[in-house]
């Protein structure tokens, strides 16, 4: 509400100088205030009329309207309006808004809208016109409210006049005392409340008036007497304006409603009575939630890829957007139908839905219903539901009790159809709402229907081929890690949080001959695609290392399978063999291991080319002992790689950090230390399999028979011995 | 995730050569532009493509792939493929560790 503090002097003193003191508000009006004689010559021009023409009321009093602000086409006609008027008493553009073109002081035309009011001043005529700059019509709402306010003062002393400028106002205005009677309601308020003249309306108890009305806030939610902002005036609230959904409870017509309320103050500046403008804003207000409801539901529609989570946000936006309630049914593949969504504006009622539901027949009837539209796809309205489609419908005396009590009052049901297969319907019905769904309503709910539809075939596509991906990957890898003599194992594997992405990583532990082998790797691609190439290298490895010892010559059997591929292929790897407390290495493409112990960290100096990917390249095996107590941590890129929310990656200084002290600690203790650390750092979904294998050689005294007592340190691993193999 | 856009792609032409300078991450969210964008030229690309890389700061696996299969497209189809190696560390680590640096075709190798 704009505020207006009315300081003591501006009060005016009762009767006598009322007119003075509408005129002091009149000055500063908002709108363009004129005063004109009966020769059409200007006797008052406030400071709107200066802004919006340009010309100040010095210029302009004294000298005819016309040479001021009408345009030379139009002068003629103004002054033969103006002669008729006196000759004849009437005129066609009087007492009410016109919309005319005006000049400015420099002779620019522009659109304004005008309101003139004859009166007379003794036995003169004079004319008052009310101006608005269409062009500042943007802030047309703001500036009404004000106009009132500052009016509220004039009526008390030209209740006559007010009438006469108020009346003419195409937003309805009320005036209610302290007991909410109405005082005074203009042309357009007597229509807006279904009354045909104002003697009906005063003999009407205002409580009558509501209890003709469901009355809704914006948010769904019933409205009492209360709410109303004249109401709350009186109870000493502020009110703020007020947008209400009504719905005239004999008709079911819905209506939108923007109510503005200012107190009417006495001389003690005690509230005497409350003024409203109600402006109907129901057009404007379905456009806005035609648009928003379908940009929220394309929102909804888009934002997951579980189908039937997407689907009971939809429900959910459809409600009290459309209707009170809505269901979503699926159509399966046996032709049933599986309800995935119901939504009611009150949780509470939902329970009605599921006794319901149990009164469902086995079978759809074909010929009506949802069964009707999801044999046809085509749209059904039921506008008007009554008693006896009820009685028709009802297989027990329960059943139309239940019917009943949700009160049904309209229908609507729409296909989710894709082309020309028909996915599953979306039913509305309005209920304690009354009101009725139409024409308005099938289009907009077959307009989310279709998205819908899109939404779910993409789903199912997606989740069939993310569900395939998912499972093969975790097929490839060991459900848990074999115990192996001598050492202690442990990993962590975090896959891609976009299941689209289903990266590449892997693991594996398996015994040969004499020893164990150990394989981490990273497959680089996506979805099915890697899963399948990591499937192709595991079991590459597995079946090559029963009749090669050597992890280089693993590797570059695995090369040459991925080189044979039609698409370019390629896979890191690191494989490892253990034998007592000799470790075999082999590295292609992929990050070399940690060496942690105690008080010592380090990255072993193993490289070796990407497996399938470059021509004449060869692997080499680097063989060194592991100390008792000493720790393998073989990691992929995944776990460097890792962002942070500021867009920072975890890094090898990072990971570092995070395992120098866990030197001495166990296998899953260096698994849960590595693992809390990447936890603390990333702050946004993974879109990397992240994998980490952790091999750690027992201490000596750990009571375990394959641990060989050894002088040799990790340390010198890399260069410990060497066999090249050649590609 | 998508992480905001982090890759710049310049363009200009040397005599009959392609130069695309690349700027920024090459990782999982960037490479579909960055591949649309090759794509995109290598129907106008004469004899030859340079891939500057010098200016890119990061680089994951799948930026490697991409070089990898650019390089075996190049073979394929018998034009030249030269590449600027990165200048920033994090860039020249997964290059250095696949043996990359070594096998694809820098014009300088990436030290």
């Amino acid at each position: 509400m704009t505020e207006h503090r009315y300081d003591q002097e501006n009060v005016p003193p009762a009767g006598t100088q009322a007119l003075a003191f509408a005129r002091h508000i009149l000055d500063r009006a908002h709108n363009g205030a004129v005063m004109l004689d009966e020769d059409g010559v200007v006797t008052y021009w406030n400071e709107s009329a200066e802004r919006i023409f340009g010309l100040a009321g010095a210029q302009a009093l004294g000298r005819p309207v016309a040479e001021l602000i009408i345009p030379e086409r139009q002068r003629a006609a103004h002054r033969e309006g103006l002669r008729r008027f006196l000759e004849e008493g009437t005129g066609p553009v009087l007492d009410r808004r016109v919309e005319l073109s005006a000049l400015d002081a420099r002779g620019g035309e522009f659109p304004v809208e005008m309101t003139i009011t004859p009166f007379k001043d003794g036995k003169r005529w004079c004319f008052h016109a009310f101006i608005q700059d269409m062009r500042e019509l943007r802030g047309g709402e703001r500036e009404r409210e004000r106009l009132v306010v500052e009016l509220r003062n004039a009526l008390r002393g030209s209740e006559r006049r007010f009438d006469a400028i108020v009346g003419s106002l195409a937003d309805a205005v009320t005036i209610r005392d302290r007991e909410h009677r109405f005082l005074y309601a203009n042309q357009a308020a007597l229509e807006h409340l279904g009354f045909d003249t104002w003697e009906q309306l005063r003999s009407t108890a205002p409580e009558s008036i509501m209890r003709d009305y469901l009355v809704y806030g914006e948010d769904g939610r019933g409205l009492q007497m209360r709410d109303i902002p004249s109401v709350r005036i009186l109870a000493g609230e502020p009110a703020e304006p007020l947008l209400i959904r009504t719905v005239h409870r004999a008709t079911a017509v819905e209506r939108w409603d923007l109510l503005k309320a200012a107190p009417l103050l006495n001389e003690e500046g005690e509230v005497e009575a409350t003024i409203t403008i109600i402006e109907d804003v129901t057009e404007r207000k379905r456009a806005e939630l035609r648009s928003a409801f379908l940009a929220e539901a394309s929102e909804a529609l888009a934002s997951s890829l579980d189908y039937e989570q997407t689907l009971r946000n939809v429900a959910a936006l459809a409600v009290p957007s459309i209707s009170d309630w809505c269901a979503v049914d699926l159509l399966t593949g046996d032709g049933q139908r599986q309800t995935v969504a119901v939504a009611h504006i009150d949780p509470e009622r939902l329970a009605l839905a599921e006794r319901l539901r149990a009164y469902e027949p086995e079978q759809m009837d074909p010929e009506q219903g949802l069964g009707l539209v999801l044999r046809t796809g085509q749209p059904l309205l039921y506008p008007e539901i009554s008693d006896e489609m009820l009685l028709a419908a009802a297989v027990d005396e329960q059943h139309l009790e239940l019917l009943r009590a949700v009160g049904f009052s309209s229908a609507l049901v729409v296909p989710m159809r894709l082309g020309g297969r028909i996915l599953g319907a979306m039913t509305l019905v309005s209920a304690e709402s009354l009101r009725v769904l139409n024409e308005f309503d099938v289009e907009l709910a077959g307009d989310v229907g279709a998205r819908a539809a899109v939404a779910i075939e993409n789903a199912r596509i997606y989740s069939e081929r993310s569900s395939i991906a998912r499972t093969l990957q975790q097929n490839l890898l060991p459900e848990e890690l074999p115990a192996v003599p001598g050492y202690e194992l442990a990993s962590l594997y975090v896959p891609a949080v976009e299941t689209t992405l289903v990266g590449g990583d892997f693991y594996d532990v398996w015994q040969v001959a004499d020893g164990w082998m150990v394989i981490v790797g990273d497959v680089t691609g996506k979805g099915i695609d890697a899963a399948a190439l990591t499937a192709l290298v595991r079991h590459t490895m597995r079946a090559a290392s029963e009749f090669r010892r050597s992890p280089a010559a693993l590797l570059e059997i695995v090369d040459s399978t991925l080189k044979k591929r039609s698409t370019t292929s390629v896979c890191t790897a690191l494989c490892m063999r253990l034998e007592g407390d000799r470790v075999t290495l082999a590295v292609g493409g992929h990050p070399p291991p940690l060496l942690l112990a105690e008080h010592e960290i380090r990255e072993l100096d193993a490289h070796g080319p990407l497996l399938g990917a470059f021509a004449d390249v060869c692997w080499q095996d680097f063989q060194f002992t592991l100390e008792p107590a000493t720790t393998l941590v073989v990691y992929t890129d995944g776990i460097t790689d890792t962002l942070s929310e500021d867009g920072v990656r975890f890094g090898l200084g990072r990971l570092f950090g995070a395992l120098e002290p866990l030197g001495v600690s166990p296998a899953a203790d260096v698994i849960a230390g590595l693992s809390g650390s990447l936890g603390r750092f990333q702050a946004v979904a993974h879109n990397d399999d992240t994998a980490a294998l952790v091999v750690r050689r027992l201490a000596a005294d750990a009571g375990c028979e394959s641990v060989i007592a050894s002088t040799t340190v990790g340390s010198t691993a890399a260069n410990a011995s060497t066999a090249r193999t050649s590609a | 995730m998508v992480q905001p856009e982090k890759l710049e792609i310049g363009e200009r032409a040397e005599g009959a050569d392609l130069v695309l300078s690349v700027e920024g991450e090459l990782d999982l969210s960037t490479i579909p532009r960055l591949a649309q964008h090759i794509d995109g030229r290598i129907g106008s690309v004469g004899a030859s493509l340079l891939l500057d890389l010098s200016g890119v700061t990061f680089m994951d696996s799948s930026g490697l792939r991409l070089l990898i299969e650019l390089h075996h497209r190049a073979q394929r189809e018998g034009w030249k493929l030269s590449l600027t190696a990165p200048a920033h560390e994090a860039a020249q680590l997964v290059l250095r560790i696949t043996g990359a640096d070594a096998a694809l075709p820098f014009t300088e190798g990436p030290r």
